[in-house]
């Protein structure tokens, strides 16, 4: 791309920042996908499957399922409690701070940002490439992990895929939507913070999982707040169970959980791509 | 008229918190070949990731081609840099890396793979274009480095400590390409800590040191006393000891460590010492050099004396 300045000089523009996004993210995904990061990723996405196998396995076995007082639990409830309990309070946040706050911190850390930085691109471009790259990794890895836990465990207790499979589609959106906003956030604290991983292990699992159980105002500043208010499954009864299902109960429509949960996703974003636009990175010598 | 210089700093200084990289630097420097000569840590690479935008002044300003180099990605087309650190994406092919590269000059797939190409030829590595970069020796990955600087076609090349690591034909090769890109019309800034290298290269240098700038202008000045203080060298190689019993026949060999894959050589007269391994290397007679490194222990003397 091409401009004539005043003085003549060819002045040569580089590619849109969504073009060179799409380029970073080529040269991104390979080296996401097959990072030490991926084996760890592997792990964690790989216990719901091992468990909801186990699960089926004692149901073909003819042990009792679940029971909450008197009534078996479904299939369909049992995934939606995986769902809830493990994807989306566990594995999606753990993915979003392990991956978001590395976009940028791993290449100054293995000193290649240079390459990127010196290329005719904005510097937003980089992290948003990166970002990208993170949302397709983690997802090619999480959203395969869902499909083998819904197989496996809704048919326990008589559950039928066809009448459940919108819920599961729901489910991959939601998932989808978890990544992209937690990643955003954390991708924001990796590119301002000193110490990423740490605050962003702080607000996962110290902040979130805390101001989730105080009813309030305070869980409005949670992603997960958000996410719940998606969660299409009927949770089961029972006195305990009762109790997290009054505190669940307190959640926003499902189109405003949209609104903030786009609201966050481009807010942070946007916030990341002007912090490493601005920012120095000093390289290790 | 007098060429309008490549890059132009005024009061130039970085501070990384409480340590000065660069201190009150005001410089020209001429379009051409230069070399930016100094110990390590004097301030060479600082110096060049101001240049290259890497890093943003503490205070002062310069301008590289003209223009401001921080936030200005745009420049990019214009510059080239190939940076010190030995970093890179092991498991791509330099072929895959180096088109992924130019491809974030805007460059279709084609395009780049055909750019690409052009650039492995012309650090002769041609052969190593689907081997993954983890996979290359030191000289190769020094050489894929400079493949990317250059594989835009840039005015620009800062080039930061280029031979480093390379055996004695790839230096060779290095400093032949430093020069006709030089003959050609580009403009490069070359950094060094061997006085020997930056000569092969150029006669106009920047001294700097402790993160100042000591002089500039021709190097034949300082050449004399160079000479002066015998120069280190550090040849890894795969039979030292035969290599060791070659030297020993040098009258400007002053002395010799031998260490365990490796001869530690004091040599009078550099020019004349590399010439001569370079000859050995082509004829294999010393078996395998695998890295020729010079410790700057000799350019401090010099520095020291410079600044007394």
């Amino acid at each position: 791309m091409a401009d004539s300045a005043s003085n003549g000089r060819t002045v040569r523009r580089g590619p849109s920042f969504l073009t060179a996004s799409a380029r970073v993210f080529d040269l991104s995904i390979g080296q996401m996908l097959w990072s030490r990061r991926t084996i760890f990723l592997a792990l964690v996405v790989g216990a719901p499957v091992a468990l909801a196998i186990l699960f089926r396995v004692l149901d073909i076995m003819g042990f009792a399922g679940m029971r909450v007082g008197s009534r078996t639990i479904q299939g369909p409830t049992i995934f939606g409690i995986f769902i809830w309990m493990l994807y989306l309070r566990f594995i999606v946040p753990v993915l979003g701070v392990f991956y978001g706050t590395s976009l940028i911190a791993d290449e100054v850390e293995d000193r290649t940002v240079t390459y990127l930085f010196t290329r005719p691109i904005r510097r937003g471009a980089v992290l948003v490439g990166k970002y990208l790259a993170y949302l397709v990794a983690t997802a090619l890895v999480v959203l395969p992990s869902v499909m083998l836990v819904y197989f496996a465990v809704v048919p326990i207790g008589g559950g039928g895929l066809a009448g459940t499979f919108p819920a599961l589609l729901t489910d991959l959106a939601m998932l989808g939507l978890g990544l992209a906003a937690y990643g955003s956030l954390f991708a924001w604290i990796g590119a301002q913070l000193k110490r990423p991983l740490v605050i962003g292990l702080i607000f996962a699992f110290g902040w979130e999982q805390i101001v989730m159980l105080i009813p309030g105002y305070l869980r409005r500043f949670t992603i997960a707040y958000y996410l719940q208010g998606l969660v299409p499954h009927a949770m089961p009864q029972d006195s305990t169970v009762s109790f997290l299902q009054s505190v669940l109960r307190d959640v926003p429509p499902a189109w405003t959980c949209l609104v903030w949960l786009a609201v966050i996703w481009a807010g942070f974003l946007l916030l990341a791509a002007r912090v490493v636009e601005r920012k120095e990175y000093v390289l290790e010598q | 008229m007098t060429a309008a210089p490549i890059v132009e700093s005024t009061q130039l200084s970085k501070w990384y918190g409480q340590v000065s990289g660069l201190n009150d630097v005001s410089v020209k420097v001429p379009g051409g070949v230069t070399g930016l000569l100094g110990p390590n840590g004097a301030g060479k690479s600082t110096f060049m990731k101001l240049m290259t935008g890497q890093l943003k002044p503490s205070k002062g300003t310069i301008r590289v081609l003209g223009e401001p180099i921080w936030g200005n990605p745009d420049i990019f087309f214009r510059i080239g840099f190939c940076p010190e650190q030995d970093a890179f994406y092991d498991r791509m092919t330099g072929l895959e890396w180096l088109t992924a590269l130019v491809r974030l000059n805007g460059l279709s797939e084609k395009e780049a793979d055909a750019a690409a190409r052009r650039a492995l030829e012309v650090v002769d590595l041609t052969e190593a274009a689907g081997k993954r970069i983890g996979g290359y020796s030191k000289g190769m990955r020094q050489r894929v480095k400079l493949a990317q600087a250059i594989i835009h076609d840039p005015e620009l090349l800062v080039l930061d400590e280029p031979l480093g690591g390379m055996d004695p034909i790839g230096r060779r090769k290095t400093i032949r390409l430093i020069r006709e890109w030089g003959r050609e019309g580009k403009s490069l800034i070359v950094s060094s800590h061997i006085l020997h290298e930056i000569e092969s290269m150029t006669s106009n240098i920047l001294l700097i040191h402790n993160g100042r700038i000591l002089a500039e202008g021709n190097v034949h000045q300082i050449r004399d006393l160079i000479d002066e203080h015998p120069h280190t060298v550090h040849v890894r190689a795969a039979s030292p000891r035969a290599l060791a019993r070659l030297f020993l026949a040098y009258d400007d060999v002053l002395s010799l460590k031998l260490e365990e894959d490796a001869v530690m050589v004091q040599t009078a007269r550099p020019d004349e010492f590399y010439t001569r391994l370079t000859a050995l290397v082509a004829s294999g007679e010393a078996g395998e050099i695998h890295e020729v490194t010079s410790p700057d222990d000799n350019l401090q003397a010099v520095f020291h004396y410079l600044v007394k």
